[in-house]
């Protein structure tokens, strides 16, 4: 893997820290895992290879679907804000990537820029859901994480096992559909997808 | 193909054709089959546990599937909660109009969802390796998380909201340590995340894939302080939901935890590999023992007492002797028991006094003697006031951590206990038999719950009795071998 791969991937995530759209999020994201399509392709050697990287294009343009539809089902009359603004979120998100790339050891990968793309991407998953209120853009927080670690599975010596994969794959669907239906139910609720609303529950 | 094998089949696919059939049914008919559907689930994995706990010393173990003691007893709690959680259901239904879903959906909903969670919980202590354990663990959210949801109302939403994105983050954390093992282990693909390969694992970083294991995965067993979403989860989840949420599927995912850790004793070391467990289980303890002495809203309560059971059986597979392992094994089973009859109980208790969803309540058994007596004996039995199983298990355990040379955890463990047993003392007092407000006369599916207060009275019995029995036997031996 390519160290300008690397970094177009890293920057597509960290991208979505920072952009106020949540369209555009969907874009960033989707885009990010159609270039991991690309790589699985360009490295694929077996059948079992071509069908799973099949499976991970399936999954990217399923998912990009149904949040496209989700933007279009809860149109918003502004974005929700974030509690923290873009440049603060983006250097939270370095910093914690930088101290997690720090404290994981060698990891085992083909590339040691894979191994930092991959802790990077985790890195600004856990940082989109922590520092943004929008709940798609939770969703795709999560989403982030998924791709970083589908990365992982394309640079594992060896590779990784086919069925694994498509399980993660079907298994972050079920959970971006029931994120959908939570989304959508929150949204009618409250008059926007913010979690902000969601604090009643405290001792 | 073996007897076993068929048996494990068997048990994961009935439900999960049952819920097909639930979903796929006219309406009319969606409960009458939910609740016909229920032994046939049932029945297999009974039978499947039996059949292992009978010969302890010959587990089955493969690349897929895994039927060991643990297993086992695992198996018989899900299928037991499972099954009252069904018979249990109506009674919630018939109680609470509102839904996430049109009320035309709602029963298919509800029981396709319990039904898929009920199939993937039964799976998960039989899965043979790592990788697919984890995908198991990722597809009880989904299911469960609808099922947490499922009231709709804004309180619920914020619930199954925290629920799904915390859980779904910690297991993305978790994945991230399975990725870091399977580069580790020779061979490469499926076969090298059997719970025997991981075994041979040869990399640095088995400490950091282990600790980020278990990090994501203490976010589902809901350990702190990665707790968050628990207390919220399994107060405003429907109640049949809930008592398979914190007797079922926390314990079912703290069974990965421990095989990883026995997997894994080998590479990093087996006093390291133990010291985290016990680090989570004296922090959950902690954090529990202060919120057990508060007045909270009954299904709250329970929810912390949640924390306070996975933190104690945390402590006794990290104590790993065999009188802390026998201890864990009882207490597996006995919280299962009390903790679903506590949150039966929240049914007809939310009907009869309604701030009850959200307030401390108290002297329910002046206004309703049947329905104080079962929460009494419920909170009394996970308080660990003798006769109860969980009050031999705790003693089991903290005895374990003693024979292991963990003398400093053993005697905190025992103090964090004693503390907790006086709040929950308290609350049992108070909830029973405190002072009495003026109420709803009824208190629906309150015969339903008092036979399955019966059942457990007898099960919370015989499992005191067995954890006399249990020390020495060949089924605690098979649980320090494990299934590695």
């Amino acid at each position: 893997m390519s160290g300008a791969l690397a970094w177009t991937l890293v920057g597509l995530g960290l991208s979505v820290i920072v952009v106020r759209r949540r369209s555009i999020a969907v874009a960033l994201v989707t885009t990010q895992a159609l270039v991991l399509v690309g790589l699985a392709l360009h490295d694929a050697t077996t059948g079992e290879d071509f069908v799973a990287a099949g499976a991970l294009g399936a999954r990217a343009v399923a998912l990009a679907a149904l949040f496209l539809l989700l933007v279009a089902r809860t149109r918003e009359s502004r974005p929700v804000r974030a509690r923290v603004s873009p440049l603060l979120r983006a250097g939270v998100a370095v910093g914690f990537a930088l101290t997690l790339t720090w404290l994981v050891p060698v990891i085992g990968l083909t590339s040691r820029d894979a191994e930092r793309a991959v802790l990077a991407l985790v890195a600004f998953g856990v940082a989109t859901v922590a520092t943004r209120r929008a709940t798609l853009f939770q969703i795709l927080g999560i989403v982030l994480v998924e791709n970083a670690l589908a990365l992982s599975a394309l640079e594992l010596p060896g590779g990784a096992s086919l069925a694994i994969e498509l399980g993660v794959a079907f298994d972050l669907m079920l959970v971006a559909l029931v994120a959908a239906v939570f989304h959508e139910r929150i949204f009618a609720e409250f008059g926007a997808g913010d979690t902000a609303a969601l604090r009643t529950l405290r001792d | 193909m073996t007897s076993r094998e068929l048996l494990a089949l068997a048990a994961v696919c009935v439900p999960a054709l049952a819920a097909a059939l639930v979903a796929l049914a006219p309406r009319r008919l969606v409960t009458p089959l939910a609740l016909a559907a229920a032994v046939p689930t049932a029945v297999p994995a009974l039978a499947l546990s039996v059949s292992i706990l009978r010969a302890p010393d010959d587990p089955s173990v493969g690349d897929w599937l895994v039927v060991d003691a643990a297993g086992g007893l695992l198996v018989a709690v899900v299928a037991v909660v499972g099954l009252a959680s069904v018979v249990a259901s109506p009674a919630y239904l018939a109680s609470s109009g509102a839904s996430l879903v049109s009320a035309a959906r709602r029963e298919k909903t509800y029981f396709g969802a319990l039904y898929a969670f009920w199939a993937v919980l039964l799976a998960v202590p039989l899965a043979g390796n790592l990788g697919a354990a984890w995908l198991l663990v990722e597809a009880t959210t989904a299911a469960s998380a609808l099922l947490v949801g499922f009231s709709g109302k804004p309180r619920a939403l914020e619930a199954g909201w925290k629920y799904l994105i915390l859980t779904s983050l910690g297991l993305g954390v978790a994945l991230l340590g399975i990725v870091l093992l399977a580069a580790g282990v020779p061979g490469g693909g499926l076969g090298a995340l059997s719970w025997r390969a991981l075994t041979t694992y040869s990399g640095d970083g088995a400490l950091v894939a282990y600790l980020l294991l278990l990090a994501g995965l203490a976010a589902k067993i809901g350990w702190a302080p990665v707790h968050n979403w628990l207390p919220d989860a399994h107060s405003e989840a429907p109640p049949p939901v809930s008592a398979l949420l914190s007797a079922a599927l926390l314990p079912a995912v703290l069974l990965v935890a421990w095989r990883s850790e026995q997997s894994l004793a080998p590479v990093i070391g087996e006093r390291t590999a133990q010291t985290v467990l016990i680090a989570f289980g004296l922090v959950s303890l902690a954090v529990a023992v202060p919120f057990l002495w508060r007045s909270l809203a009954w299904k709250r309560l329970l929810a912390y007492s949640s924390l306070e059971h996975m933190g104690v059986i945390a402590l006794g597979i990290g104590f790993a002797s065999p009188l802390a392992l026998a201890g864990v094994a009882v207490h597996i089973a006995a919280h299962a028991v009390a903790k679903a009859l506590g949150f039966y109980a929240a049914t007809p208790l939310v009907v009869h006094e309604p701030r009850a969803a959200g307030h401390a309540v108290t002297g329910i058994a002046r206004t309703r003697p049947a329905l104080g007596a079962t929460m009494g004996v419920s909170l009394g039995a996970l308080s660990g006031l003798p006769p109860s199983p969980l009050f031999a298990s705790e003693v089991l355990i903290v005895a374990g951590g003693f024979q292991a040379g963990r003398p400093w955890a053993a005697a905190a463990t025992a103090l964090l206990l004693a503390l907790g047993f006086l709040g929950l003392a308290h609350n049992l007092l108070e909830t029973t038999a405190g002072k009495a407000r003026r109420r709803e006369p009824q208190a629906p599916g309150l015969r339903t719950l008092t036979a399955i207060a019966g059942v457990s009275i007898v099960l919370l019995l015989a499992l005191a009795a067995a954890a006399v029995w249990l020390p020495g036997t060949d089924v605690v031996d098979a649980l320090v071998r494990g299934a590695v």
